[in-house]
């Protein structure tokens, strides 16, 4: 999997020269060499020695199970102890299909007289095919340890000490293995026994490699934690990432109307905070609820809205959290497109709601369902509870989505027809009052804001017989088109705003609203979607 | 349906080379640019701080390497000639591209590789990088491979008698570069799935594609599935799957499903775009339109994919709305909201039921798993979609997903 690490390398360059402290893992010894000069494409065809021209067509791979191979301790330190000109930066190389990212720090050397600098890279190699966003959260995460270790150096000379335990347990192995040639025990493992810092970076790949999540505190001191959105957020769906892009795009899309849904329990979740977390954050926490919006969170947590944006951002970046729209009778779900039931999600399913069967619960959501007719109204609040948990579980489990209500306001057989069209369409007669209509919308929904205009508007729709067309059958009363000029005007009818929305930012009923769709059904098409801010953890849309 | 966009959207995004430079390792000054196109777009200073990576150790020669610095990224091949009569027994130089920090140059290497080798065939018949200082004709050549392949994407490089130098190179020796973009691997082709154009079918030359591909692409219609294709063209099941494939790599065709009137469609947010775009709306009323003489209004049209949601069968919004008064084809609409995205297919899926003895004799049983959709039961048991949902019908055990 592209996602994972592949190899983590720590190398050092100072006044002594470069060297390859640590790599881990670390595979016995290379064998790519021989196997290289002996691999032939078809056992009949003959090994030619010298052929300039044609060696090696193939793709030279430095990946072996899932392992770096082919390059030497020797030839990385050269790459990675950079020049000075490249330190504090973004360090990239890629060397045939694998990727080497890494922040080179220099550090000011420990209890020396001289102000000789030490430079050191924490580099993770990667494969090839990882995206710009992997790499930039790799990149992230060297920073981090970087300045953690330049911080550890600063106080106590952290580095150094760990630097020279390395160094000499390399130099031991060396002489030892001229003395006694049977001895190939590995410095790699001697020095995970004696090192502190070679544990910690051990325990930071194989963080990488299985949760994402890494929380370490080196030199028993400083804490260091990161998060790999792409690999956190995985669990649920296989060959679907998440980059921090879709989750900074569903942020930026995040309305006073939206609610959150924690994916753990609350109380789990508060009792796996650092000790030093944001006070406002547990409030929040505490103040939870899948039926509250952001804005009643805001108000019964007492924080302000941007706050409790900035929490919801953190909460789901590290995968703690979704977004939903509160939980509400109105609300109409569906069975998610990209749902795989899987025995085991069954079996949890039946133990969580025991004499319930999944499937039979999803079964009733293949058709669009709202919470209300799924409710008896018979039924007693025990079940309503009970189906408020199973729904709650079906959103954590993303087995279902919700639909929302878009409307689109097309006034004439052609659609909104912008200015620069009009010309085109003007042959046909008929239809040019229809035109000319559509445009003075057009025009009046740049020109004019305040209300001062509304009746001059209403006046010259009137007179170009928009909404005519059904007068003939029944009276409209004037409060309603005043409303449906008001909200065209707005662009509430331009597909983009779902019912909820527009009730949140109108501050009006639904019932009106239904209305005002009912009453001018001709020129408003209603269409059932999801939320776009919400479907991009949903993978049939996250691309 | 997703990776049709993706597609689109990889072919705009083009990452012009920015510079090529011929490196060397002089056997006194050590490595160094000697021939640069643009003149100094890679400053010595910049150039010193990555020399390692550009001319690197002995164990890295013949690997691609690339690095990226803050504004550019740097493309090479490192390569050796061992000769006794170079200055140090041997001759190491690199031919790098240079492109934007944020470019992607995957598809560059194979064409850096490619040149490299070119250069070493030449330098090793008659020396033509380290013979002489003057590097006019190599920057010559730098220049046209440069332009050609970032207007054209292909270059051919042909060496030429050497007049002004009196030096014969023998003219024989042509190398063909081509960008090839990569695009991601496409999913196998199931038996149910229906190829269609992208384009125009007229556009294609039949001659440029293979004898299997000449005989399938005529049975290509948007309609029929590609089992049907491999019974009609005669050609075997697997081939017509591999070929289909192909061309859905090239960009020619893509996946649909089967057209049926018992289907569900749903419309995507993508719809929204039919009511903004005018090139959009002008193509789908093009496309949709019962007669080209009388289109259809464009209001119809989008009433008709909007009602498209889950439980709308295609047959109820037939009757619903009469598409045939509205000048509507709905088979093509139906098409064209699929290749477009403004609409997807609802596949229905029946999950599991426990086995018992009765059920272990009817075949179709064994698909009740959950993981296949109505369409490909259908497709691999050859029972039609009424029989299915009768069997489902009478079984409480089964029960059908529409997601």
């Amino acid at each position: 999997m592209e996602i994972n690490p592949l190899s983590i390398i720590l190398v050092k360059s100072d006044s002594k020269g470069d060297r390859l402290l640590f790599r881990y893992p670390h595979v016995a010894k290379h064998t790519r060499d021989s196997n290289q000069c002996t691999r032939r494409k078809n056992p009949y065809s003959l090994t030619i020695t010298e052929d300039l021209l044609q060696s090696s067509t193939f793709p030279i791979s430095n990946i072996n199970n899932g392992n770096l191979t082919g390059v030497t301790d020797e030839v990385l330190s050269t790459l990675f102890a950079v020049k000075p000109e490249l330190c504090e930066q973004k360090f990239e190389l890629k060397v045939n299909d694998v990727r080497f990212v890494g922040h080179p720090t220099l550090v000011p050397s420990h209890g020396m007289k001289e102000v000789n600098s030490m430079l050191f890279n924490i580099v993770f190699a990667l494969q090839a095919q990882a995206s710009h966003s992997i790499v930039k959260c790799y990149y992230d995460l060297s920073r981090r340890l970087g300045i953690a270790l330049r911080h550890e150096e600063k106080r106590c000379g952290f580095l150094t000490e760990e630097i020279k335990i390395m160094v000499s347990t390399h130099d031991e192995v060396a002489t030892r293995s001229e003395g006694e040639s049977d001895c190939d025990e590995s410095p790699y493992e001697l020095i995970l026994q004696r090192s502190s810092l070679s544990r910690d970076l051990k325990s930071v790949f194989s963080s990488l490699t299985t949760s994402g999540i890494i929380n370490i505190m080196i030199n028993k001191w400083i804490q260091v934690r990161f998060c790999l959105p792409q690999k956190v957020h995985q669990s649920h769906k296989k060959g679907f990432v998440i980059n921090p892009e879709i989750i900074d795009k569903c942020l930026n899309s995040l309305r006073p109307y939206h609610g959150i849904l924690l994916l753990i329990e609350p109380l789990d979740l508060l009792d796996s905070l650092p000790i030093d977390s944001s006070p406002a954050l547990k409030r929040l926490i505490q103040m939870y609820s899948p039926l509250k919006s952001l804005q009643t969170l805001a108000a019964d947590s007492d924080l302000t809205l941007t706050q409790v944006f900035q929490l919801t951002g953190h909460l789901i970046y590290w995968a703690k959290a979704t977004i939903i729209y509160p939980l509400c009778e109105s609300n109409v779900y569906v069975v998610s497109p990209d749902a795989i039931i899987t025995s085991q999600l069954l079996e949890v399913f039946s133990e969580e709601f025991p004499g319930l069967c999944l499937l039979q619960v999803l079964n009733d959501f293949s058709l669009p369902t709202s919470i209300s007719q799924q409710l008896n109204p018979l039924s007693q609040s025990q079940q309503q509870t009970q189906l408020v948990k199973i729904i709650i579980w079906l959103l954590k489990n993303h087995l279902l989505l919700q639909l929302h209500t878009y409307v689109q306001y097309m006034p004439t057989v052609h659609g909104r027809v912008s200015l620069d069209a009009k010309d085109e369409l003007n042959h046909n007669i008929n239809e040019i009052t229809e035109n000319n209509s559509a445009c003075n919308l057009n025009d009046v929904t740049k020109s004019t804001s305040a209300d001062l205009n509304e009746e001059l508007s209403m006046t010259l729709h009137k007179e170009n017989g928009i909404y005519n067309y059904q007068s003939e059958d029944y009276d409209i009363p004037s409060d309603d088109r005043k409303l449906l000029d008001r909200l065209c005007r707005l662009g509430y009818f331009n597909g983009g705003h779902h019912l909820e929305e527009i009730m949140y930012l109108e501050n009006i009923r639904r019932s009106q609203l239904l209305q005002i769709l009912d009453k001018f059904r001709d020129v408003l098409i209603t269409c059932k979607c999801e939320d776009p801010a919400i479907a991009l953890f949903y993978s049939q849309f996250g691309s | 349906m997703t990776s049709v966009a993706e597609n689109t959207k990889d072919k705009g995004q083009e990452d012009p080379i920015q510079c090529i430079f011929f490196s060397e390792f002089h056997p006194i000054v050590g490595p160094m640019i000697t021939c640069q196109v643009p003149d100094n777009f890679i400053s010595k200073d910049i150039f010193d701080t990555v020399s390692v990576y550009i001319i690197p150790k002995a164990k890295l020669q013949r690997s691609t390497i690339t690095v990226t610095l803050k504004d550019y990224k740097i493309l090479g091949f490192p390569v050796k000639i061992d000769n006794k009569k170079y200055a140090r027994n041997a001759f190491y130089f690199n031919l790098c591209f240079v492109c934007e920090a944020k470019a992607r140059t995957v598809h560059y290497e194979p064409v850096v590789k490619k040149m490299s080798d070119f250069l070493m065939a030449l330098e090793v018949e008659n020396c033509f990088l380290s013979a002489s200082e003057d590097k006019t004709r190599l920057a010559e050549m730098l220049q046209q491979v440069m332009q050609d392949l970032n207007l054209h994407k292909m270059c051919t490089l042909t060496d030429i008698k050497d007049v002004k130098h009196n030096i014969l190179i023998e003219g024989t020796m042509t190398s063909h570069l081509k960008v090839i973009k990569l695009a991601p691997e496409p999913k196998p082709v199931l038996d149910h799935q229906v190829p269609i154009f992208l384009e125009g079918r007229e556009v294609f030359q039949m001659d440029q594609w293979d004898l299997t591909t000449q005989q399938v692409l005529p049975y290509i219609d948007g309609f029929n599935h590609v089992a049907r294709i491999a019974a009609e063209a005669d050609v075997e099941n697997n081939l017509v799957k591999n070929c289909v494939q192909n061309l859905i790599y090239y960009g020619v065709v893509t996946l649909i499903p089967i057209f049926q009137y018992s289907n569900v469609y749903a419309a995507t947010s993508k719809l929204k775009e039919l009511t903004e775009n005018t090139k959009l709306q002008e193509r789908c009323i093009a496309y949709a339109s019962k007669f080209p003489r009388q289109p259809a209004y464009l209001r119809d049209i989008f009433r008709m994919y909007a009602s498209m949601t889950h439980g709308n069968s295609m047959r109820d919004l037939c009757q619903r709305l009469n598409p045939q008064n509205l000048r509507i084809n709905e088979r093509r609409l139906v098409q064209f909201g699929l290749i477009e995205g403004l609409i997807r297919r609802y596949p229905i899926y029946l999950p599991g039921s426990p086995y018992n003895e009765e059920i272990k004799n009817n075949p179709v049983y064994k698909y009740f798993t959950g993981t296949y959709s109505l369409d490909e039961i259908c497709c691999s048991t050859g029972q039609s979609a009424a029989q299915i949902e009768d069997i489902v019908e009478r079984d409480p055990n089964v029960v059908m997903l529409w997601k």
